[in-house]
């Protein structure tokens, strides 16, 4: 949900098409080969991969980065012990394997054999543990507790105790360890062993378990990581400029295909997609806006996948000033009163689909057979008049004087979303409901959703799921944001029952898919009866690459499309 | 002027530099910290199981839970001392931040100011000789186009006209990728547009404020009685009346640096230019406080320095001024 920066994007979008369009006859043909598509290709080593980013990293430390370009880069250097299958989204052993003891709360894992550090040293479990120990005592990051159901951590992370109890590596072969938990804590897998073992032989010295001052907020290596235990080693951080990292010839799964891969910082998506026509970039996420001046451009491929993630209208259901929202069936009225359709077709230029609940299609945890909410205008009315709402002179519902008037706020810039509200203005006013649009900076957007501001009475933002698809964060009332306690549940969404289900699919006792499945199904209904969002759309994601980069393979669980990059090469 | 007399001079300016830049730090405190938005609330937005007592705790490690009053005390006295603590998003120096961007930013500014100088003083001059031509009416639709049209949109036009269409000149950043860090080729060739464009206005001004000055120096008496001694043309236009026409320009030197510095904000952006300008910019986006400051106070010390050396260029060009 990180911003970038816009503001000259329609103008770019006018000029790019006249301009692009003149050039696109001269765009650059794959060279050499000759040979015929039937014939299969063997891939060969080399070149590199220029990925075009909004933003530049900010730190390359995994235990205290917190944004998205850095994971990217980041992901790319240190493997995880488990990895979200690309296309199911459910975690499979990566460098290590585990099993889970019969009570659900010890974890034992066996790290690969082959696996070493990029300087020879073998990963092993004191390198979990050390990122564990610098994450528990960073004082700048963000993701401090994530590790917080291990056993001892808080302890350790507060100075009270100099070792963490629940994390014990085995003395005799350190490529086993055993990780137990103080309660069953289902979503542990993605989150807990997602987190990525760090080298203890480079970071290890910055914690000092006796000196809870002693942290590895301000390393050196933070900004240049001397050794990787993924694909790609880091080479030069050209400040602002680029990235460079060079292939890691003992990569565990075998070397990597490519030479490099380079981030480079190119602020506008317009501009990324000029700088794919002309070879600049070779690889770029793109936007809807931007695939008619990509599409018919013989020297790029375009690749789309579903997104594990959505842009929806979040109402507010614990706002005086908007009391209708929280009847139910005012609500149903706002979800039968929009043309999704019209919004895929308009704001995403056709790449979306339609949300009718909280987890994306893609999702294991989606609900199957649920109200699909068929754009249904008079259907809608039907719900207000049974609300008790009658059509005023103005032709605006309206009961005891009170219109249904809603003032919908998003974030400035994000030309997607500003149509997605026009939209809804003129759509909402078709059955008597007033939209009043409302523009406001990201920066000050953030603070009064997470704090519950009553100023926002509703609002068209989105979310980017992982493949762990515990919605604790924003669905359970104890995450409803307040001016005293922050939280994802901007909207004010309390439901004991849906509390309920979210704690089955977190805390067990059974943590397997199937009864989580169950669990996340049955609260993903009653969401869409109880429609606290008018969900929207699960926005495509969309990459375009040089045509010459082969294996490419996309899939909604690897969003940065990432997840094979060591098979990635380019044909000569 | 005595050297002395300099000396004094210019002790006195700086003790004056110390309430302008006292003030202008805690209005711009003031404004980044009362304006909406909460830096902490921002970093860890989408952070994974983030805990109120997590936003609390970060919120105490960069000061941002004490009086405001308190927080400046605490923010002044370290600046003082060149400490304008740590960057947010980076978890590094804001000032360190800061200083390594300077070079690019100063790269730019100074080409841009040449191509002002190269430009638009000989324009200004050709346009005065060739008064009532059609070489004086070309620049003077220079002079009002430079100004009138915006330079991010000449900047987006240049960028896919060159770079898109005739694939010319490269557009973002600094440097090619796979080119060496000392490739000056490649960098001087990542330099034309932003610097070109970033000078657009600056010509347009130089060549009428020049077109203006030399028309009323060639009228002058003195001119004439250059004219009557027998020296010629070129000597009298390029010894006599061209010095005393450039004198004015020295003043609006002094407001160049800043000019070039706000200028280079958008052109940055536009250019995806690594320097103090998108960085500053995107750190305000992020509310990323002490980059902010440390960005305003480094500009503001420019400025009042640039200032100063107007000053006393305008002194040593021009003998009838006396520094007070």
């Amino acid at each position: 949900m990180r911003q970038s920066w816009r503001t000259l994007r329609p103008l770019v979008a006018v000029l790019g098409t006249v301009a692009l369009v003149a050039t696109a006859c001269s765009g650059a043909t794959p060279s050499g080969g000759g040979q015929t598509a039937a014939v299969a290709e063997t891939p060969v080593k080399g070149g590199r991969v220029i990925e075009g980013s909004f933003s530049d990293i900010q730190r390359l430390n995994l235990a205290t980065s917190n944004d998205a370009t850095s994971s990217k880069v980041s992901g790319k250097i240190y493997d995880s012990l488990i990895v979200a299958d690309p296309k199911t989204g459910e975690f499979k052993p990566n460098l290590g394997q585990w099993k889970v003891s019969a009570d659900g709360l010890n974890f034992d894992w066996t790290i690969d054999a082959k696996a070493n550090w990029s300087d020879g040293k073998p990963i092993t479990g004191n390198d979990f543990l050390a990122r564990v120990k610098m994450q528990g005592r960073s004082k700048v990051t963000p993701n401090k507790s994530v590790f917080n159901d291990i056993e001892g951590y808080q302890d350790y992370s507060t100075g009270k105790a100099t070792a963490i109890s629940g994390i014990k590596v085995d003395a005799t072969d350190p490529k086993k360890f055993s990780v137990k938990f103080t309660r069953i804590f289902c979503p542990a897998l993605g989150n807990v062993f997602g987190s990525a073992p760090m080298p203890e032989h480079i970071y290890g010295k910055y914690t000092v378990d006796s000196d809870i001052t002693k942290v590895v907020d301000d390393a050196p290596e933070n900004n240049a990581p001397p050794v990787a235990s993924g694909p790609f080693k880091f080479k030069e951080w050209r400040k602002g400029d680029q990235v460079i990292l060079v292939r890691n010839d003992t990569y565990w799964k075998g070397a990597p295909l490519l030479d490099e891969y380079v981030l480079k910082v190119v602020a506008d998506t317009t501009v990324q997609a000029a700088q794919l026509k002309t070879g600049e970039l070779t690889l770029a996420q793109v936007n809807a806006a931007d695939l008619a001046t990509l599409q018919g451009s013989d020297n790029i491929k375009l690749y789309k996948f579903a997104n594990n993630g959505y842009t929806y209208i979040g109402w507010r259901t614990n706002n005086a000033n908007v009391p209708f929202l929280q009847d139910k069936r005012v609500r149903q009225a706002l979800m039968y009163g929009i043309n999704t359709d019209e919004i895929v077709k308009a704001v995403y230029f056709g790449e979306g689909s339609k949300m009718v609940a909280h987890h994306p299609p893609v999702s294991w945890a989606a609900a199957k057979d649920v109200n699909q909410y068929p754009y249904d205008k008079t259907k809608a009315e039907g719900l207000l008049k049974d609300a008790g709402y009658a059509k005023g002179a103005d032709g605006i519902y309206a009961k005891d004087g009170k219109p249904i008037a809603i003032t919908i706020v998003t974030n400035q810039g994000n030309k997607a979303r500003e149509t997605f509200l026009q939209v809804a203005v003129e759509q909402y006013k078709q059955i008597g409901v007033k939209i009043t649009p409302k523009l406001e900076a990201f920066e000050s957007l953030v603070p009064k959703l997470t704090g519950g501001s009553p100023e926002v009475e509703a609002v068209i933002i989105g979310w980017q799921l992982s493949a762990e698809p515990d919605p604790f964060t924003i669905w359970h009332s104890s995450n409803v944001a307040s001016p005293t306690k922050a939280g994802n549940n901007f909207v004010g969404y309390s439901n004991p029952k849906v509390d309920a289900l979210i704690e089955q699919g977190r805390n067990g006792p059974d943590c397997s898919q199937p009864a989580r499945q169950k669990a996340y199904q049955e609260m993903n209904k009653i969401l869409n009866d109880d429609v606290p969002y008018m969900f929207g759309v699960a926005d495509g994601r969309i990459y375009a690459a040089d045509s010459r980069i082969r294996s490419l393979d996309p899939g909604s669980f690897s969003p940065n499309m990432d997840w094979n990059i060591e098979k990635w090469w380019i044909k000569q | 002027m005595e050297v002395s007399e300099l000396r004094t001079y210019i002790l006195r300016r700086v003790v004056y530099a110390i309430p302008t830049l006292l003030g202008i730090s805690v209005i711009v405190f003031l404004i980044t910290h009362l304006s909406p938005g909460d830096p902490v609330r921002l970093y860890t937005f989408g952070a994974l199981n983030v805990t109120e007592e997590d936003i609390q705790a970060l919120r105490a490690h960069y000061g941002l839970d004490q009086p405001l009053p308190i927080q400046y005390i605490d923010w002044l006295l370290k600046a003082v001392r060149g400490d304008f603590g740590s960057s947010l998003q980076y978890n590094r120096p804001a000032l360190g931040l800061l200083l390594e961007r300077t070079p690019n930013t100063l790269i730019l500014a100074f080409a841009a100011l040449a191509l002002q100088l190269v430009i638009g003083v000989p324009l200004g001059v050709l346009a005065a000789l060739k008064r009532g031509t059609w070489i004086d009416g070309v620049v003077r639709v220079i002079g009002v186009v430079g100004h009138a049209i915006p330079a991010f949109w000449i900047g987006l036009l240049l960028i896919l006209a060159v770079s898109v269409s005739l694939r010319f000149l490269p557009s973002q950043g600094v440097l090619t990728v796979g080119k060496d860090v000392w490739d000056i080729g490649d960098r001087a060739r990542h330099l034309i547009m932003p610097a070109f464009v970033l000078a657009l206005a600056g010509i347009a001004n130089y060549s009428r404020y020049l077109r203006t000055e030399t028309l009323d120096v060639i009228n002058q008496d003195y001119i004439r009685t250059a004219h009557s001694k027998g020296l010629r043309a070129r000597t009298v236009m390029y010894v006599h009346a061209l010095r005393n026409a450039l004198i004015p320009m020295v003043t609006a030197l002094g407001g160049l640096l800043a000019a070039l510095v706000s200028g280079a904000l958008v052109i940055e952006q536009v250019f995806t230019w690594p320097g103090v300008g998108q960085f500053t910019y995107a750190a305000a986006r992020s509310k990323d406080y002490p980059v902010i400051m440390a960005g305003v106070m480094v500009a503001s010390v420019l400025l009042v320095l640039s200032y100063l050396i107007r000053d006393i260029a305008y002194a040593m060009v021009d003998p009838r001024i006396k520094v007070p």
